[in-house]
């Protein structure tokens, strides 16, 4: 076989080139006359336009006893309005080429679409219908009752959503709302009066504190003129949520373990309460997670999977919201190791913390974040959903087009420090999901702490 | 105005390559588009295709087995491959300054995957394969329709008659020698098509591939596709079958022979299949799940395919203890209802068509899918650039002509399941 003088080194992988430039479009902004704030970014690549509506309204504004409330409404806007039904606003969506898709968050909630551009105009037209003109029919949102009735009960069947829902419970104390699902309770869900919905849409539904964005094929001019035809004179703003009680860790740290018998998996969480994501340390606890569990190449990953063989894949996490945050491992191990997998999270966990990541570790994960960011904003729908999210976090303009250059900032100290600061691995709360029988003596003899049933 | 660029150039191998630039982010799409795909297996030997683009993340010379997943994902990005009837394609997007190592990844398994083939590699991987099979095909309520219904829609000399997971038996006695041979044959740079999408400069994209792939020996001419080519616009006979299986609600399948995807007709089948049951507004969905509510849901969409021709499928669902005679007359009814489309249908059918591939193309994994696509079976990756033409030169009397013309008795295949009676 001939081989070309130019045949290139095959022996190993090729070194990465140096990071590419990003540059994000400025995002233009505006306000309508009713307080409805407009986020504006151009893409003429592609003939399309996404629009995601930010409505600063959730479940964490729901009484315990209503949980789900929030939610439900928001499932149920595509129900029908005061002018169409349910079906013909699937038909009249369909016709345009579009759908709506609602998102109930706890502190911000959002309906989103794409459409040509061309039928942008009777897109918004649409929007603002489900919006400010919802008609909750009786039937619908009983049906919608019995779907999230059956996916509560699905959480209680599946072992990694209950391990998710027994960590919320044991990590905030009763009368938070992050200590129940987002979908509610059952027992809250079951109470739920129909005619409860059209009066927390009216209080809820409004704009000021959120925001619309649209991202895509046309000028800031056509769209402010296209929103203002159907939300110009659209105004008040939701009631503001009550202040989040204060989540105090128990002490000692405690391991809850709820009992699955024969389980041939133990699925594991460490949580943590964390900061809310316009804490100063953002950037350098992005990096620090990355190095402990939040890549491939993370201390967690490395070890649990490819040295011990324990798991398919380890990963940790904050959460950042807009008010307070969370601290999360996760992973789901072989029930014959699960005091092993916890002994070695543990081990990982507090070495990480008391020395902090290498300075190669470091400089591994700043290029990975860095070079990750723009694959979430390739289009102008991604573009739409990453702006919209601001508008939920009351972040500035300019966050992600410092995004980069922050994390290129991180240095090993910075994020040594961050992680210190925002995680107590001796106090971080232990939950399983496991065989009791099985499990149980080989967590006391970890020596961790108290075992409690969950 | 939908303007994608996308150079093309051939390397002396007979590698063509599209490039594609687009700087707003710096991320890039490798997409490889190889021209084989299980229409070109013959009879004893089904499922090749599929089973080869298993063995090609097994390791190949300088790449270590597994590791392919892990490279990319390492480096930020995400990768996986895909075997059709016409095609088997293979795709990673990442982060643009790692574009070389989805060079050095694709263009080793292209040059120096034989090195690394074992017998135990092969041995593992039928024994993936087959599992495969069982979970999705054998085991999985409904999991054989299309085995059956190919059988139907396609005579046993047309490429179509066998699915692409194949046959069991055939996959089983598949050789080391039928799997090198398999390779040599096929998987050559003269019988593919590479496409970079995103954040690239030609001049040195070019470059850098011509490094990596430049010294991969050209292959023979890639055979013809064994057998007839076009059996005919109808499949005569209105063959059917009944199917007493493992599933919990009975449910009838539909398939009609249509135009190939490159036949100037298929845009108007396409938006025929759509108005039938594609959405909440579609014929069956209106009609037979909320109207009438004998079904509980329903499916219709035409496949792209371009050996001769290609196919139209539809099902219902139908609610436990249905009269599936009566399900089967509901379904029969719609699509033969076709031939009195309004333009309202279409132009609601349009709408989701441009939709969805104007996203498909916003995305630069899918968009330079859609060129290696264009490349490989027109000869022409821009052609992406008039495809929403395409479907706005599309009447309603083109699609009542076409509903007319091949959503007839004389064109139809009928499989329905019945759940199996409780004998315990």
């Amino acid at each position: 076989m001939r081989t070309s003088p130019t045949a290139p080194d095959r022996t190993r992988p090729p070194a990465p080139g140096s990071l590419r430039p990003f540059h994000l479009p400025e995002i233009a902004s505006a306000r309508l006359a009713g307080g409805l704030p407009l986020r504006f970014i151009p893409d003429r690549r592609i003939p399309l336009v996404s629009g995601v509506l930010v409505l600063a309204t959730g479940e964490a504004g729901v009484p315990v006893e209503q949980a789900g409330l929030a939610g439900l409404a928001g499932d149920a806007l595509l129900s029908g309005t005061r002018h169409r039904s349910g079906v013909e606003l699937a038909e009249a969506l369909e016709a345009r080429g579009t759908s709506f898709r609602v998102s109930t968050g706890w502190d911000a909630s959002t309906v989103a679409f794409t459409c040509t551009a061309e039928r942008l105009p009777e897109t918004l037209a649409l929007l603002a219908e489900v919006v400010r003109e919802p008609a909750f029919p009786a039937d619908e949102v009983e049906r919608l009752r019995r779907q999230r009735l059956a996916a509560l009960a699905q959480r209680r069947a599946d072992p990694s959503d209950l391990a998710d829902d027994v960590a919320d419970a044991v990590l905030y104390p009763e009368g938070h709302p992050w200590a129940r699902g987002i979908l509610g309770t059952e027992a809250s869900v079951t109470a739920l009066e129909p005619g409860a919905l059209a009066g927390w849409a009216e209080a809820a539904l409004r704009p000021g504190g959120g925001g619309l964005v649209l991202a895509g094929d046309l000028s800031l001019e056509e769209a402010e003129a296209r929103v203002a035809e159907h939300f110009g004179d659209w105004g008040g703003a939701p009631p503001s949520p009550p202040p989040l009680p204060e989540v105090v860790l128990p002490t000692p740290r405690r391991i809850s373990l709820r009992d699955r018998a024969g389980a041939v998996q133990s699925e594991l969480r460490i949580v943590h309460p964390g900061p809310p994501r316009n804490t100063p340390d953002f950037a350098a606890l992005q990096v620090a997670n990355a190095v402990l569990g939040g890549s491939f190449t993370s201390r967690l990953n490395l070890n649990l999977r490819e040295r011990h063989g324990f798991t398919y894949g380890a990963r940790s996490g904050f959460t950042f919201r807009r008010r307070g945050g969370e601290f999360t491992f996760s992973t789901a191990v072989g029930t014959e190791v699960t005091g092993a997998a916890l002994r070695e999270t543990r081990s990982e966990m507090t070495a990480f913390v008391a020395d902090g990541p290498t300075e190669e570790e470091t400089a591994r994960a700043r290029d990975y974040l860095a070079g990750v960011f723009p694959l979430r904003m390739e289009t102008a729908a991604q573009l739409a959903s990453r702006v919209a999210e601001l508008l939920s976090l009351g972040l500035p303009d300019d966050t992600h087009h410092r995004y980069r250059d922050e994390i290129r900032g991180v240095t090993r100290d910075a994020a040594h420090a961050a992680i210190r600061t925002h995680l107590d691995p001796d106090r971080a709360p232990v939950v399983l999901v496991a065989d009791g029988a099985v499990v149980r003596s080989e967590l006391e003899a970890l020596d961790l702490g108290p075992v409690e049933a969950a | 105005m939908l303007r994608i660029l996308a150079e093309r150039h051939r390397l002396d191998n007979g590698l063509t390559v599209v490039l594609s630039p687009d700087p707003a982010v710096p991320v890039v799409a490798v997409n490889l588009w190889y021209g084989v795909g299980s229409k070109h297996e013959r009879p004893g030997r089904t499922g090749f295709a599929h089973l080869f683009e298993h063995m090609m993340f097994q390791g190949s010379k300088h790449v270590p087995k597994n590791r392919h997943f892990e490279l990319v994902e390492r480096a930020g990005g995400s990768l996986n491959a895909t075997t059709w009837f016409d095609r088997t394609n293979y795709f990673e997007t990442l982060p643009s300054h790692h574009l070389e190592l989805a060079l050095w990844l694709e263009s080793d398994r292209m040059g120096h995957f034989l090195e690394a083939l074992t017998p135990e590699t092969l041995e593992n991987q039928q024994g993936v394969v087959l599992n495969e099979r069982k979970e999705r095909y054998e085991n999985q309520p409904y999991g054989d329709w299309d085995e059956r219904m190919l059988r139907h829609l396609w005579p046993p000399e047309h490429a179509y008659h066998h699915t692409v997971i194949g046959e069991a038996r055939d996959i089983a006695a598949a050789t080391l020698d039928d799997v090198a041979d398999f390779f040599r044959t096929f998987y050559v740079p003269n019988n593919a098509v590479l496409t970079l999408a995103g954040d690239l400069e030609p001049g040195p994209a070019l470059e850098a591939v011509t490094r990596w792939f430049g010294d991969i020996p050209r292959g023979e001419a890639v055979p013809a596709v064994p057998g007839v080519v076009d059996p005919g616009p109808w499949v005569e006979g209105t063959p059917r079958e009944t199917v007493e299986a493992d599933v919990p609600l009975p449910r009838v399948y539909l398939g009609a022979r249509i135009p190939s995807f490159a036949d100037p007709d298929f845009p108007a089948v396409d938006l025929a299949t759509s108005i039938l049951g594609d959405g909440r507004a579609s014929r069956l969905y209106r009609r037979l799940v909320r109207e009438r509510k004998i079904a509980r849901d329903a499916v219709s969409f035409a496949f792209p395919l371009v050996h001769g021709r290609t196919m139209m499928l539809s099902w219902i669902t139908g609610y436990p203890g249905a009269d599936p005679a009566e399900l089967e007359a509901a379904l029969v009814a719609e699509v033969e209802g076709l031939a009195d489309v309004t333009p309202a249908e279409v132009d609601r059918a349009r709408a989701l068509s441009e939709t969805r591939f104007l996203s498909q193309v916003a995305k630069l994994s899918t968009r330079a899918d859609l060129l290696s696509m264009n490349q490989l079976l027109f000869g022409d990756a821009e052609r992406l650039n008039t495809e929403v033409e395409r479907l706005r030169a599309v009447t309603a009397d083109d699609v009542r002509r076409v509903a007319h013309a091949f959503f007839r008795p004389e064109n139809r295949a009928l499989v329905t399941y019945l759940p199996r009676e409780d004998r315990g």
